[in-house]
């Protein structure tokens, strides 16, 4: 079985093995897999759940005062924090704004990358592939790479405290380009030589046959680049102003605003179990195809 | 022979690679080469005025004793971020390849950290090993709850002896704001607790892909389960390993400034000021623009060495059949 059937599978081969006999056989199956085993991956997975989970039960009390393990049951305070968080103290603003910020990054990374993959498969043009290469070495420049003359570009076009200084400078995507590229190269030609017996043009070959081809792929792409966006941090910080910041930055904000005591370190955690929410709900959902894009990009 | 390269004008083709080629000219090229011209001036503060200085700005930072410090704090990060992160992985990667029962939700719970925001993992952290207030500064200092055990067979021994004083003395001391080692091993372990999903994915994969049959003849030859491990599968994963080291070094260098701006500040007294976060003050809050571009230079040969050896090591073991 692979990996990605093993996950995907997962809830229903748990429901199975619920299901499945009685209480004695279940014990026998797991004796079977070692119970030092299970012990061992269980207590592993634990320690890289333990402190998220203990920020989800701080996000329910009223203090975020734990002076010990036994001050680890949830509280009844969940509603009042999330609604202070996100309204009395305007989360909610950070949280759109990293929407915003990495919906028009997959969006515009995507569209933008596209084109230029159909280029570089589909055309048989001079310097096609130096132009790839060019692509790809892009992967060689990240922002502190390039952060004073990024910085004074962006604040010389105007674009300081607007959305384009932290959606259009990501638009550039090598791996994107890369990983898509070999989906494409592994589409069978005689579809493309048929389109164009048939005089279908370049663009239409694109929208009506490759991209509901790679819808797999697609998603996969998408996930990732959200979670890469939306975990951007260094760039957002230091070229946008409170209106635009993202959730991450929010967070210190979050922290100061509460800073009456207590209350600041419940608020915190709020704050930070719903920035893992997004990105976290999108790997669960989209498992599959998220995996399925890993294993192409290893390639 | 069949080919896929069916449409052939130019322009067309130069039309769908220009926005593509737009922007990684103008804000990523151009802005790369321009840090590379500017680490060879000093930068006005405020005014903007350039003056040529040629080398000074990299002798600088050759004689900088806080530079230096900075370079060999990264690299231990580095290396203590890889091994850490990879020995966690591979073990976690490896018992979940032994279980039947199970395996599935094992790895959506080892997985999910790749979707963790580092501001996230910092502020839970920060919380979590707060001096004086974290839940698990409490479990990791003295006194620890001894229930009694100590006390009572002295007790019904007839004899008076304070048994927790002593132990009250050892123990460590969580106090990650004035000590530079603890901050250090902090910022380390939340950034190794962050990359464990990235890892585990490409390990498990790569697990996968070794035959049955080579597991089953390894047990029939009575070789144990560490064996196993140690002697068949790690060599064969071998290119998935080379990949992963390298981008986890990748990450180390320049997906961990949210930690320290989160954590530490780079503090106590530059104990976790690694080279991102060094660069970081230099640029926006020393407004030293020509430093911090020499400083940009050398990070770009750090990565430009990085993606020369992956794509060296990926070629040999490509070649080689591995």
């Amino acid at each position: 079985m692979t990996l990605l059937e093993t996950i995907v599978d997962a809830p229903n081969r748990a429901a199975e093995y619920l299901r499945g006999g009685r209480a004695g056989d279940r014990f026998a199956r797991l004796r079977e897999d070692g119970l030092a085993v299970h012990a061992a991956l269980a207590s592993l997975v634990l320690l890289l759940l333990f402190p998220v989970l203990v920020a989800i039960v701080v996000s329910t009390k009223e203090s975020g005062i734990v002076t010990g393990l036994a001050d680890l049951v949830p509280g009844g305070n969940a509603y009042d924090n999330y609604y202070r968080a996100l309204v009395e103290l305007e989360f909610y603003r950070y949280m759109l704004n990293s929407l915003v910020m990495a919906s028009v990054i997959v969006v515009g990374k995507l569209a933008v990358s596209l084109l230029a993959v159909l280029a570089v498969v589909y055309y048989r043009v001079p310097y096609k592939d130096f132009v790839f290469l060019f692509i790809l070495f892009t992967l060689l420049l990240p922002v502190p790479v390039r952060f004073v003359p990024l910085y004074r570009l962006v604040t010389g076009l105007g674009w300081n405290n607007t959305v384009f200084a932290i959606t259009v400078p990501y638009l550039a995507s090598a791996t994107t380009v890369f990983v898509l590229r070999q989906h494409f190269l592994s589409i069978p030609p005689s579809l493309v030589e048929n389109a164009k017996l048939d005089g279908v043009g370049p663009l239409e070959f694109l929208w009506r046959v490759l991209i509901p081809m790679s819808k797999g792929i697609l998603v996969g792409v998408s996930v990732i680049i959200f979670v890469y966006a939306w975990n951007q941090y260094l760039w957002p910080l230091v070229i946008v102003g409170d209106d635009l910041q993202v959730a991450q930055v929010g967070l210190g904000r979050l922290r100061g605003q509460a800073q009456a005591g207590e209350v600041a370190w419940a608020l915190t955690m709020t704050g930070s179990v719903l920035t893992l929410l997004p990105p976290l709900v999108l790997l669960v959902l989209f498992r599959k195809p998220l995996l399925e894009t890993f294993s192409i990009q290893r390639k | 022979m069949a080919t896929r390269e069916v449409f052939e004008s130019r322009w067309q083709a130069a039309a769908l690679l220009l926005p593509t080629v737009l922007v990684s000219v103008v804000f990523l090229y151009v802005p790369a080469v321009r840090a590379f011209e500017l680490s060879l001036f000093e930068v006005g503060f405020g005014t903007g005025e350039v003056d040529f200085v040629g080398l000074e700005n990299y002798r600088t930072l050759l004689t900088s004793p806080e530079y230096h410090l900075s370079v060999l704090l990264t690299v231990l990060f580095a290396v203590a971020v890889v091994v850490g992160v990879m020995s966690f992985s591979l073990l976690v990667s490896f018992l979940v390849h032994e279980v039947e029962v199970g395996k599935g939700l094992y790895l959506v719970s080892a997985i999910w950290p790749y979707a963790l925001p580092p501001a996230v993992a910092g502020f839970v952290f920060f919380f979590l090993l707060h001096p004086s207030l974290g839940v698990l500064t409490r479990a990791i200092e003295p006194p620890y709850p001894t229930l009694g055990l100590l006390e009572r067979p002295f007790e019904a021994l007839g004899v008076d002896v304070d048994v927790t004083g002593p132990l009250e003395a050892v123990g460590p001391d969580v106090d990650w704001f004035s000590s530079g080692p603890q901050a250090f091993a902090l910022v380390t372990v939340v950034a190794i607790w962050k990359q464990v999903g990235y890892n585990v994915i490409f390990m498990t994969a790569s697990m996968n892909n070794i035959p049955g049959s080579l597991t089953e003849t390894a047990r029939l030859d009575g070789v144990g389960r560490l064996g196993r491990l140690f002697r068949i599968y790690v060599p064969i994963m071998s290119p998935t390993l080379a990949f992963l080291a390298i981008m986890n070094t990748i990450y180390a260098f320049f997906g961990t400034f949210a930690f320290i701006d989160v954590m530490t500040d780079g503090g106590p007294a530059g104990a976790t000021n690694i080279l991102i976060f060094d660069l970081y003050r230099d640029a926006l809050q020393n407004f030293e623009f020509g430093t911090a571009s020499a400083k940009s230079v050398v990070l770009f040969v750090v990565v430009g060495v990085l993606m020369y050896v992956q794509f060296r090591v990926t070629e040999e073991y490509a070649y080689y059949g591995g």
